[in-house]
């Protein structure tokens, strides 16, 4: 995840922000976000957390790790134009339940 | 050797001893190389030990030689990290609470999530700590919840805020204390009488029912809340009928009663004239709410205008025009004048004010005025306008002048009110005021007498050398006096004059004097004018055709002298041009006298013995002028001048003929015979014949001709109609048929032969016919004439347009169509045709040119031609009907 976010981090400067938080040094969210993951990705846009609609079943967060770039990409963008409207929920370009799968 | 991979997947190498070499000295080689500070490279070491110090040697570390470190850059800026937080946060104290974010729960079994405040969630020093003594008693007003403040210290807020709680208990103690104590000595009402009331339960019913009421007085202090109406019934109405119309009437009665009071009054003085009381109140000016406001806005607006720009003159006219405008004359009056004290020099304005003054005023207003500007023509004008009678109006003038004796506007209204010996005078005195101007001296010439005017006009053309209109009145003047060969003298040289002064004569402007002059009266100098002028700026091969040109449109303009004058001077230029002789006996036929006529075609022939039309025009005019002799002898003129022509020779036997002479008509003809004459001379022979009954003759001149002009279709016709005529039907037909094969073309034989035919057979010939000539005129008519019998009345209309438009020179078919919509058409249709046939001025036709040609229809118009023909062709169908019976 972490090649992904610093690829992409150049990309999509114009309209959003990446920051790295260590949660060992910074704890103080942790039961907050229910921060207990190897990796969670979350969004925020003017220090309101937005939710997304993955198909997961969680909509707060993306805690596993993307491999292509591109796709996360989209989901920023849909996370940036949705809240840009005002919405506390978008939804993501692509389905990532795991219906399907089994 | 240790190996580094960098952020940008390259990987470099740097050949260093691990044993000997500290972290800092190695990130300072990867500064140089990398570019990248110091304060920003993160190691990743094999021991993956975040808390090394910079000092610490590599192999310390865990590299070893040929080991892999990977360089990463944290995205997280690594600023210097704020004091603050390490400090511990203050108790309860929830990160990102302060700005509104809120937790979420999704797992709940892992535990809960959400920042709970009573959660001492913050506080891992005592490790399993529950958070509150098990063992504490269960207290009776927090309940299990010490834990709220339980691990709170107790401080010097909470010190005050106890002490606070204790002195209001005590106070409540207290009061409640004294209000015991008060009780204690003044009981209430209920205390009172507890033990009687406690008593009261042994009462029985009787005795409750027993105890009297003490009754309501309060009712009668209430007020009475609301009165009710109730409608009246129709039925009290209805007695007494009111009319509203006679109530109306009777207030009118009223007023009429008062009015009559009013003007009869006893002592005799009328207060109100009753008949112009209600005038006078129509005539009230009611302004609407829309206008009011309109006047308040513009008055603003100009108050503003004039109180910005005082010296602005039309700015006061407004205003004082808009005061008017609303009614208030006076405000205009009071504003105009104003006006006038800020702009005394603006003639405008003191026009305006003696325009608002009143009658009485404004004299006075403009004598202000020009005062003020005693150099305005404007205001001595309109102060000689205000004056009632001539002499007072003079007297103002005069004064006008004494301030501007150059103004001729001014010299011109004192002429007009002076008499004739005065106006000399003042005219005398006016030219030497202003040389310049042509109108004064015309004037004083034409006042004089002829000596003096003679005189006056020589001073004038000293002064004006460019002025022709001096030159004019000078020839006029001439004229008048009877000196007329002075007048082209004059006109002579006052063209050459104007020439030597550089004037540029244009002849169109005198053409125009000429026509003035003509119209005027005075003819010679119009025709002198013309002689000098009209060949000024006219190229050498243009003249011919310009001039017929002016001259035609001077004779459209009425200018008939002028006319005469342009074709006089192209005659003597043009001596032998036959048209323009032409053109001129149509001016003198149409607009000279009889005489002139004459006189003309006379010069005409003598110039060009040539031009049979004008041998033949002078002929006929005699002729119907009713001077056979002469017509004849010019005629004979005629012949001696053109000897071969045919025309003379017709025109000759016409008028024996028409004269009764057929003797000689007949002679003439032989003689034309004789002389080799064409097929008309055949023809009118044989019409000789047949009119003196010679049938045996007209048979054979008709012959005869026919053998000569085999193809003369007419020749052939009056052949068929000769036979037809004896009742030899069978011959007409054969004969017929023959001229039908020697002129196939012949739309008017193949109508002839339609004619002819039984009527069951026509259908046929005429399909042949128009097979043979399809576009010709006659055929088609013959067509419609036969749709017409059949009662075919649109496809007879539609033929008969065709024909009509086919041939609109040819007067029988419009004869034929106006016959055909008297009978079938509206009025509408007829008017049209009638329209129609005008426009097309028809000349041709067998029938048309029999009744044009007669001689009491020369001068007819062409409505009246056609209606002849048709009642003329009626008589021929009505006789051809008896003919069949």
């Amino acid at each position: 995840m972490d090649e992904v976010l610093a690829s992409v981090a150049e990309t999509i400067k114009n309209f959003a922000v990446i920051y790295l938080v260590d949660i060992t040094e910074v704890p103080d969210f942790n039961t907050m976000y229910e921060l207990y993951d190897p990796s969670t990705v979350m969004f925020f846009f003017r220090n309101k957390h937005i939710m997304i609609d993955l198909g997961t079943g969680n909509n707060n967060k993306i805690n596993w790790a993307l491999k292509d770039k591109q796709e996360f990409i989209d989901i920023v963008e849909t996370v940036y134009r949705g809240a840009r409207k005002g919405r506390g929920l978008v939804i993501a370009p692509k389905d990532y339940s795991t219906k399907y799968r089994y | 050797m240790v190996f580094i991979s960098s952020p940008n997947s390259t990987t470099i190498f740097f050949n260093l001893n691990p044993n000997t070499t500290t972290l800092y000295s190695l990130k300072q080689i990867l500064q140089l190389q990398t570019r990248i500070p110091i304060s920003l490279q993160h190691l990743l070491t094999p021991s993956n030990n975040s808390t090394y110090d910079d000092s610490a040697l590599l192999s310390h570390l865990g590299i070893t030689p040929y080991s892999t470190l990977a360089l990463h850059v944290p995205l997280l800026a690594s600023k210097p990290r704020l004091d603050f937080l390490n400090s511990k946060p203050p108790p309860n104290y929830v990160a990102g609470l302060g700005r509104g974010a809120t937790g979420f729960t999704t797992r709940s079994d892992i535990g809960p999530a959400r920042a709970a405040p009573d959660l001492p969630d913050r506080d891992d020093d005592e490790g399993d700590d529950k958070g509150y003594d098990e063992n504490q008693k269960f207290d009776e007003f927090e309940g299990n919840d010490v834990g709220l403040f339980a691990n709170s210290e107790y401080d010097e807020d909470d010190k005050e805020a106890d002490a606070v709680w204790e002195a209001i208990d005590r106070r409540e103690a207290r009061l409640k204390q004294e209000i015991e104590k008060y009780r204690a000595s003044n009981p209430k009402i209920t205390e009172q009488f507890a033990d009687l009331k406690r008593k009261l339960y042994s009462l029985s019913a009787d005795e409750w029912d027993s105890i009297p009421e003490i009754g309501d007085y309060s009712l009668r202090n209430k007020k009475k809340r609301f009165e009710s109406f109730v409608p009246v019934p129709d039925t009290l109405l209805e007695t007494p009928v009111t009319d509203l119309t006679a109530v109306g009437e009777g207030r009118g009665t009223v007023l009429s009663l008062k009015l009559d009071r009013l003007s009869d009054s006893v002592s005799g003085l009328t207060v109100v004239d009753p008949k112009g009381y209600l005038t006078d109140l129509k005539s009230m000016k009611i302004t609407s709410d829309a206008e009011i406001s309109d006047i308040k806005k513009a008055r603003l607006l100009l108050k503003s205008v004039i109180q910005t720009n005082p010296k602005h003159p039309p700015g006061w006219i407004a205003a004082a025009r808009l005061e008017e405008v609303a009614g208030k004359i006076a405000a205009a009056r009071q504003l105009i004048q104003r006006g006038c004290e800020e702009c005394p020099k603006n003639e405008d304005v003191w026009l305006e004010a003696c325009r608002l003054a009143n009658p009485e005023e404004a004299k006075a207003v403009i004598a202000q005025g020009v005062k003020m500007i005693p150099n305005s023509v404007k205001l001595w004008l309109q102060a000689a306008k205000l004056e009632h009678d001539d002499v007072n109006k003079s007297r103002v003038l005069r004064k006008g002048l004494e301030n501007i004796p150059d103004s001729v506007r001014l010299w011109k209204a004192v002429v007009e009110l002076a008499n004739e010996e005065d106006a000399r005078l003042l005219l005398h005195r006016a030219v030497e005021c202003c040389p310049l101007h042509v109108e004064l001296w015309l004037a004083l010439a034409r006042l004089e007498t002829y000596i003096n005017a003679k005189k006056v006009l020589n001073r004038a053309r000293e002064k004006l050398p460019k002025e022709p209109a001096i030159w004019i009145t000078a020839a006029k003047l001439e004229e008048a006096n009877g000196n007329t060969n002075m007048v082209g003298k004059l006109i002579e040289r006052g063209v050459r004059a104007l020439q030597r002064e550089g004037f540029v004569i244009d002849r169109e402007s005198w053409m125009k004097e000429a026509e003035a002059a003509e119209r005027a009266g005075s003819v010679v100098t119009c025709q002198a004018i013309i002689k000098n002028t009209i060949g000024i700026g006219v190229e050498e091969e243009d003249r011919k055709r310009t001039w017929v040109a002016d001259a035609e449109e001077c004779k459209k303009r009425g200018s008939i002298e002028t006319a005469r004058a342009i074709y006089a001077h192209a005659l003597t230029v043009f001596l032998t041009k036959k048209s323009i002789w032409l053109k001129a006996a149509q001016l003198e036929k149409s607009h000279g006298t009889r005489e002139s006529l004459d006189a003309l075609l006379r010069k005409a022939v003598t110039y060009c013995p040539q031009a049979e039309v004008l041998w033949l025009m002078g002929a006929k005019e005699k002729w119907l002028a009713g001077d056979v002799p002469a017509a004849r002898a010019i005629l004979q003129e005629a012949y001696a001048a053109i000897p071969n022509s045919e025309e003379i020779w017709l025109a000759a036997f016409k008028l024996e003929f028409e004269n009764h002479e057929p003797e000689r008509a007949r002679m003439l003809l032989a003689k034309a015979r004789d002389m080799g004459g064409t097929e008309r001379v055949w023809m009118k022979s044989a019409i000789v014949e047949r009119e003196l009954g010679n049938n045996t003759e007209e048979r054979r001149l008709l012959n005869e001709g026919l053998k000569q002009f085999p193809s003369f279709f007419k020749l052939w016709l009056m052949m068929v109609r000769a036979e037809s005529r004896h009742g030899n039907k069978r011959e007409a037909d054969i004969l017929m048929a023959k001229a039908l094969q020697e002129c196939p073309n012949s739309g008017i034989l193949w109508a002839a032969s339609i004619e002819m035919v039984s009527r069951p057979q026509r259908k046929t010939k005429s399909t042949d016919a128009l097979k043979k000539c399809d576009h010709d005129p006659h055929v088609i008519a013959a067509v419609a004439k036969l749709f017409w019998h059949d009662r075919k009345v649109d496809k007879a209309r539609n033929w008969l347009n065709r024909a009509v438009t086919l041939a609109p020179d040819i007067g029988d078919f419009w004869a034929l169509y106006y016959k055909f919509e008297l009978q079938h058409g509206t009025e509408d249709t007829q008017k049209d045709v009638l329209k129609r046939c005008i426009a097309a001025e028809p000349k041709h036709g067998e029938k048309w040119q029999a009744i044009s040609k007669a001689v009491e229809n020369s001068h007819q118009p062409t409505e009246a031609i056609l209606k002849k023909v048709v009642v003329a062709l009626g008589k021929e169908e009505s006789a051809a009907e008896n003919n069949r019976h």
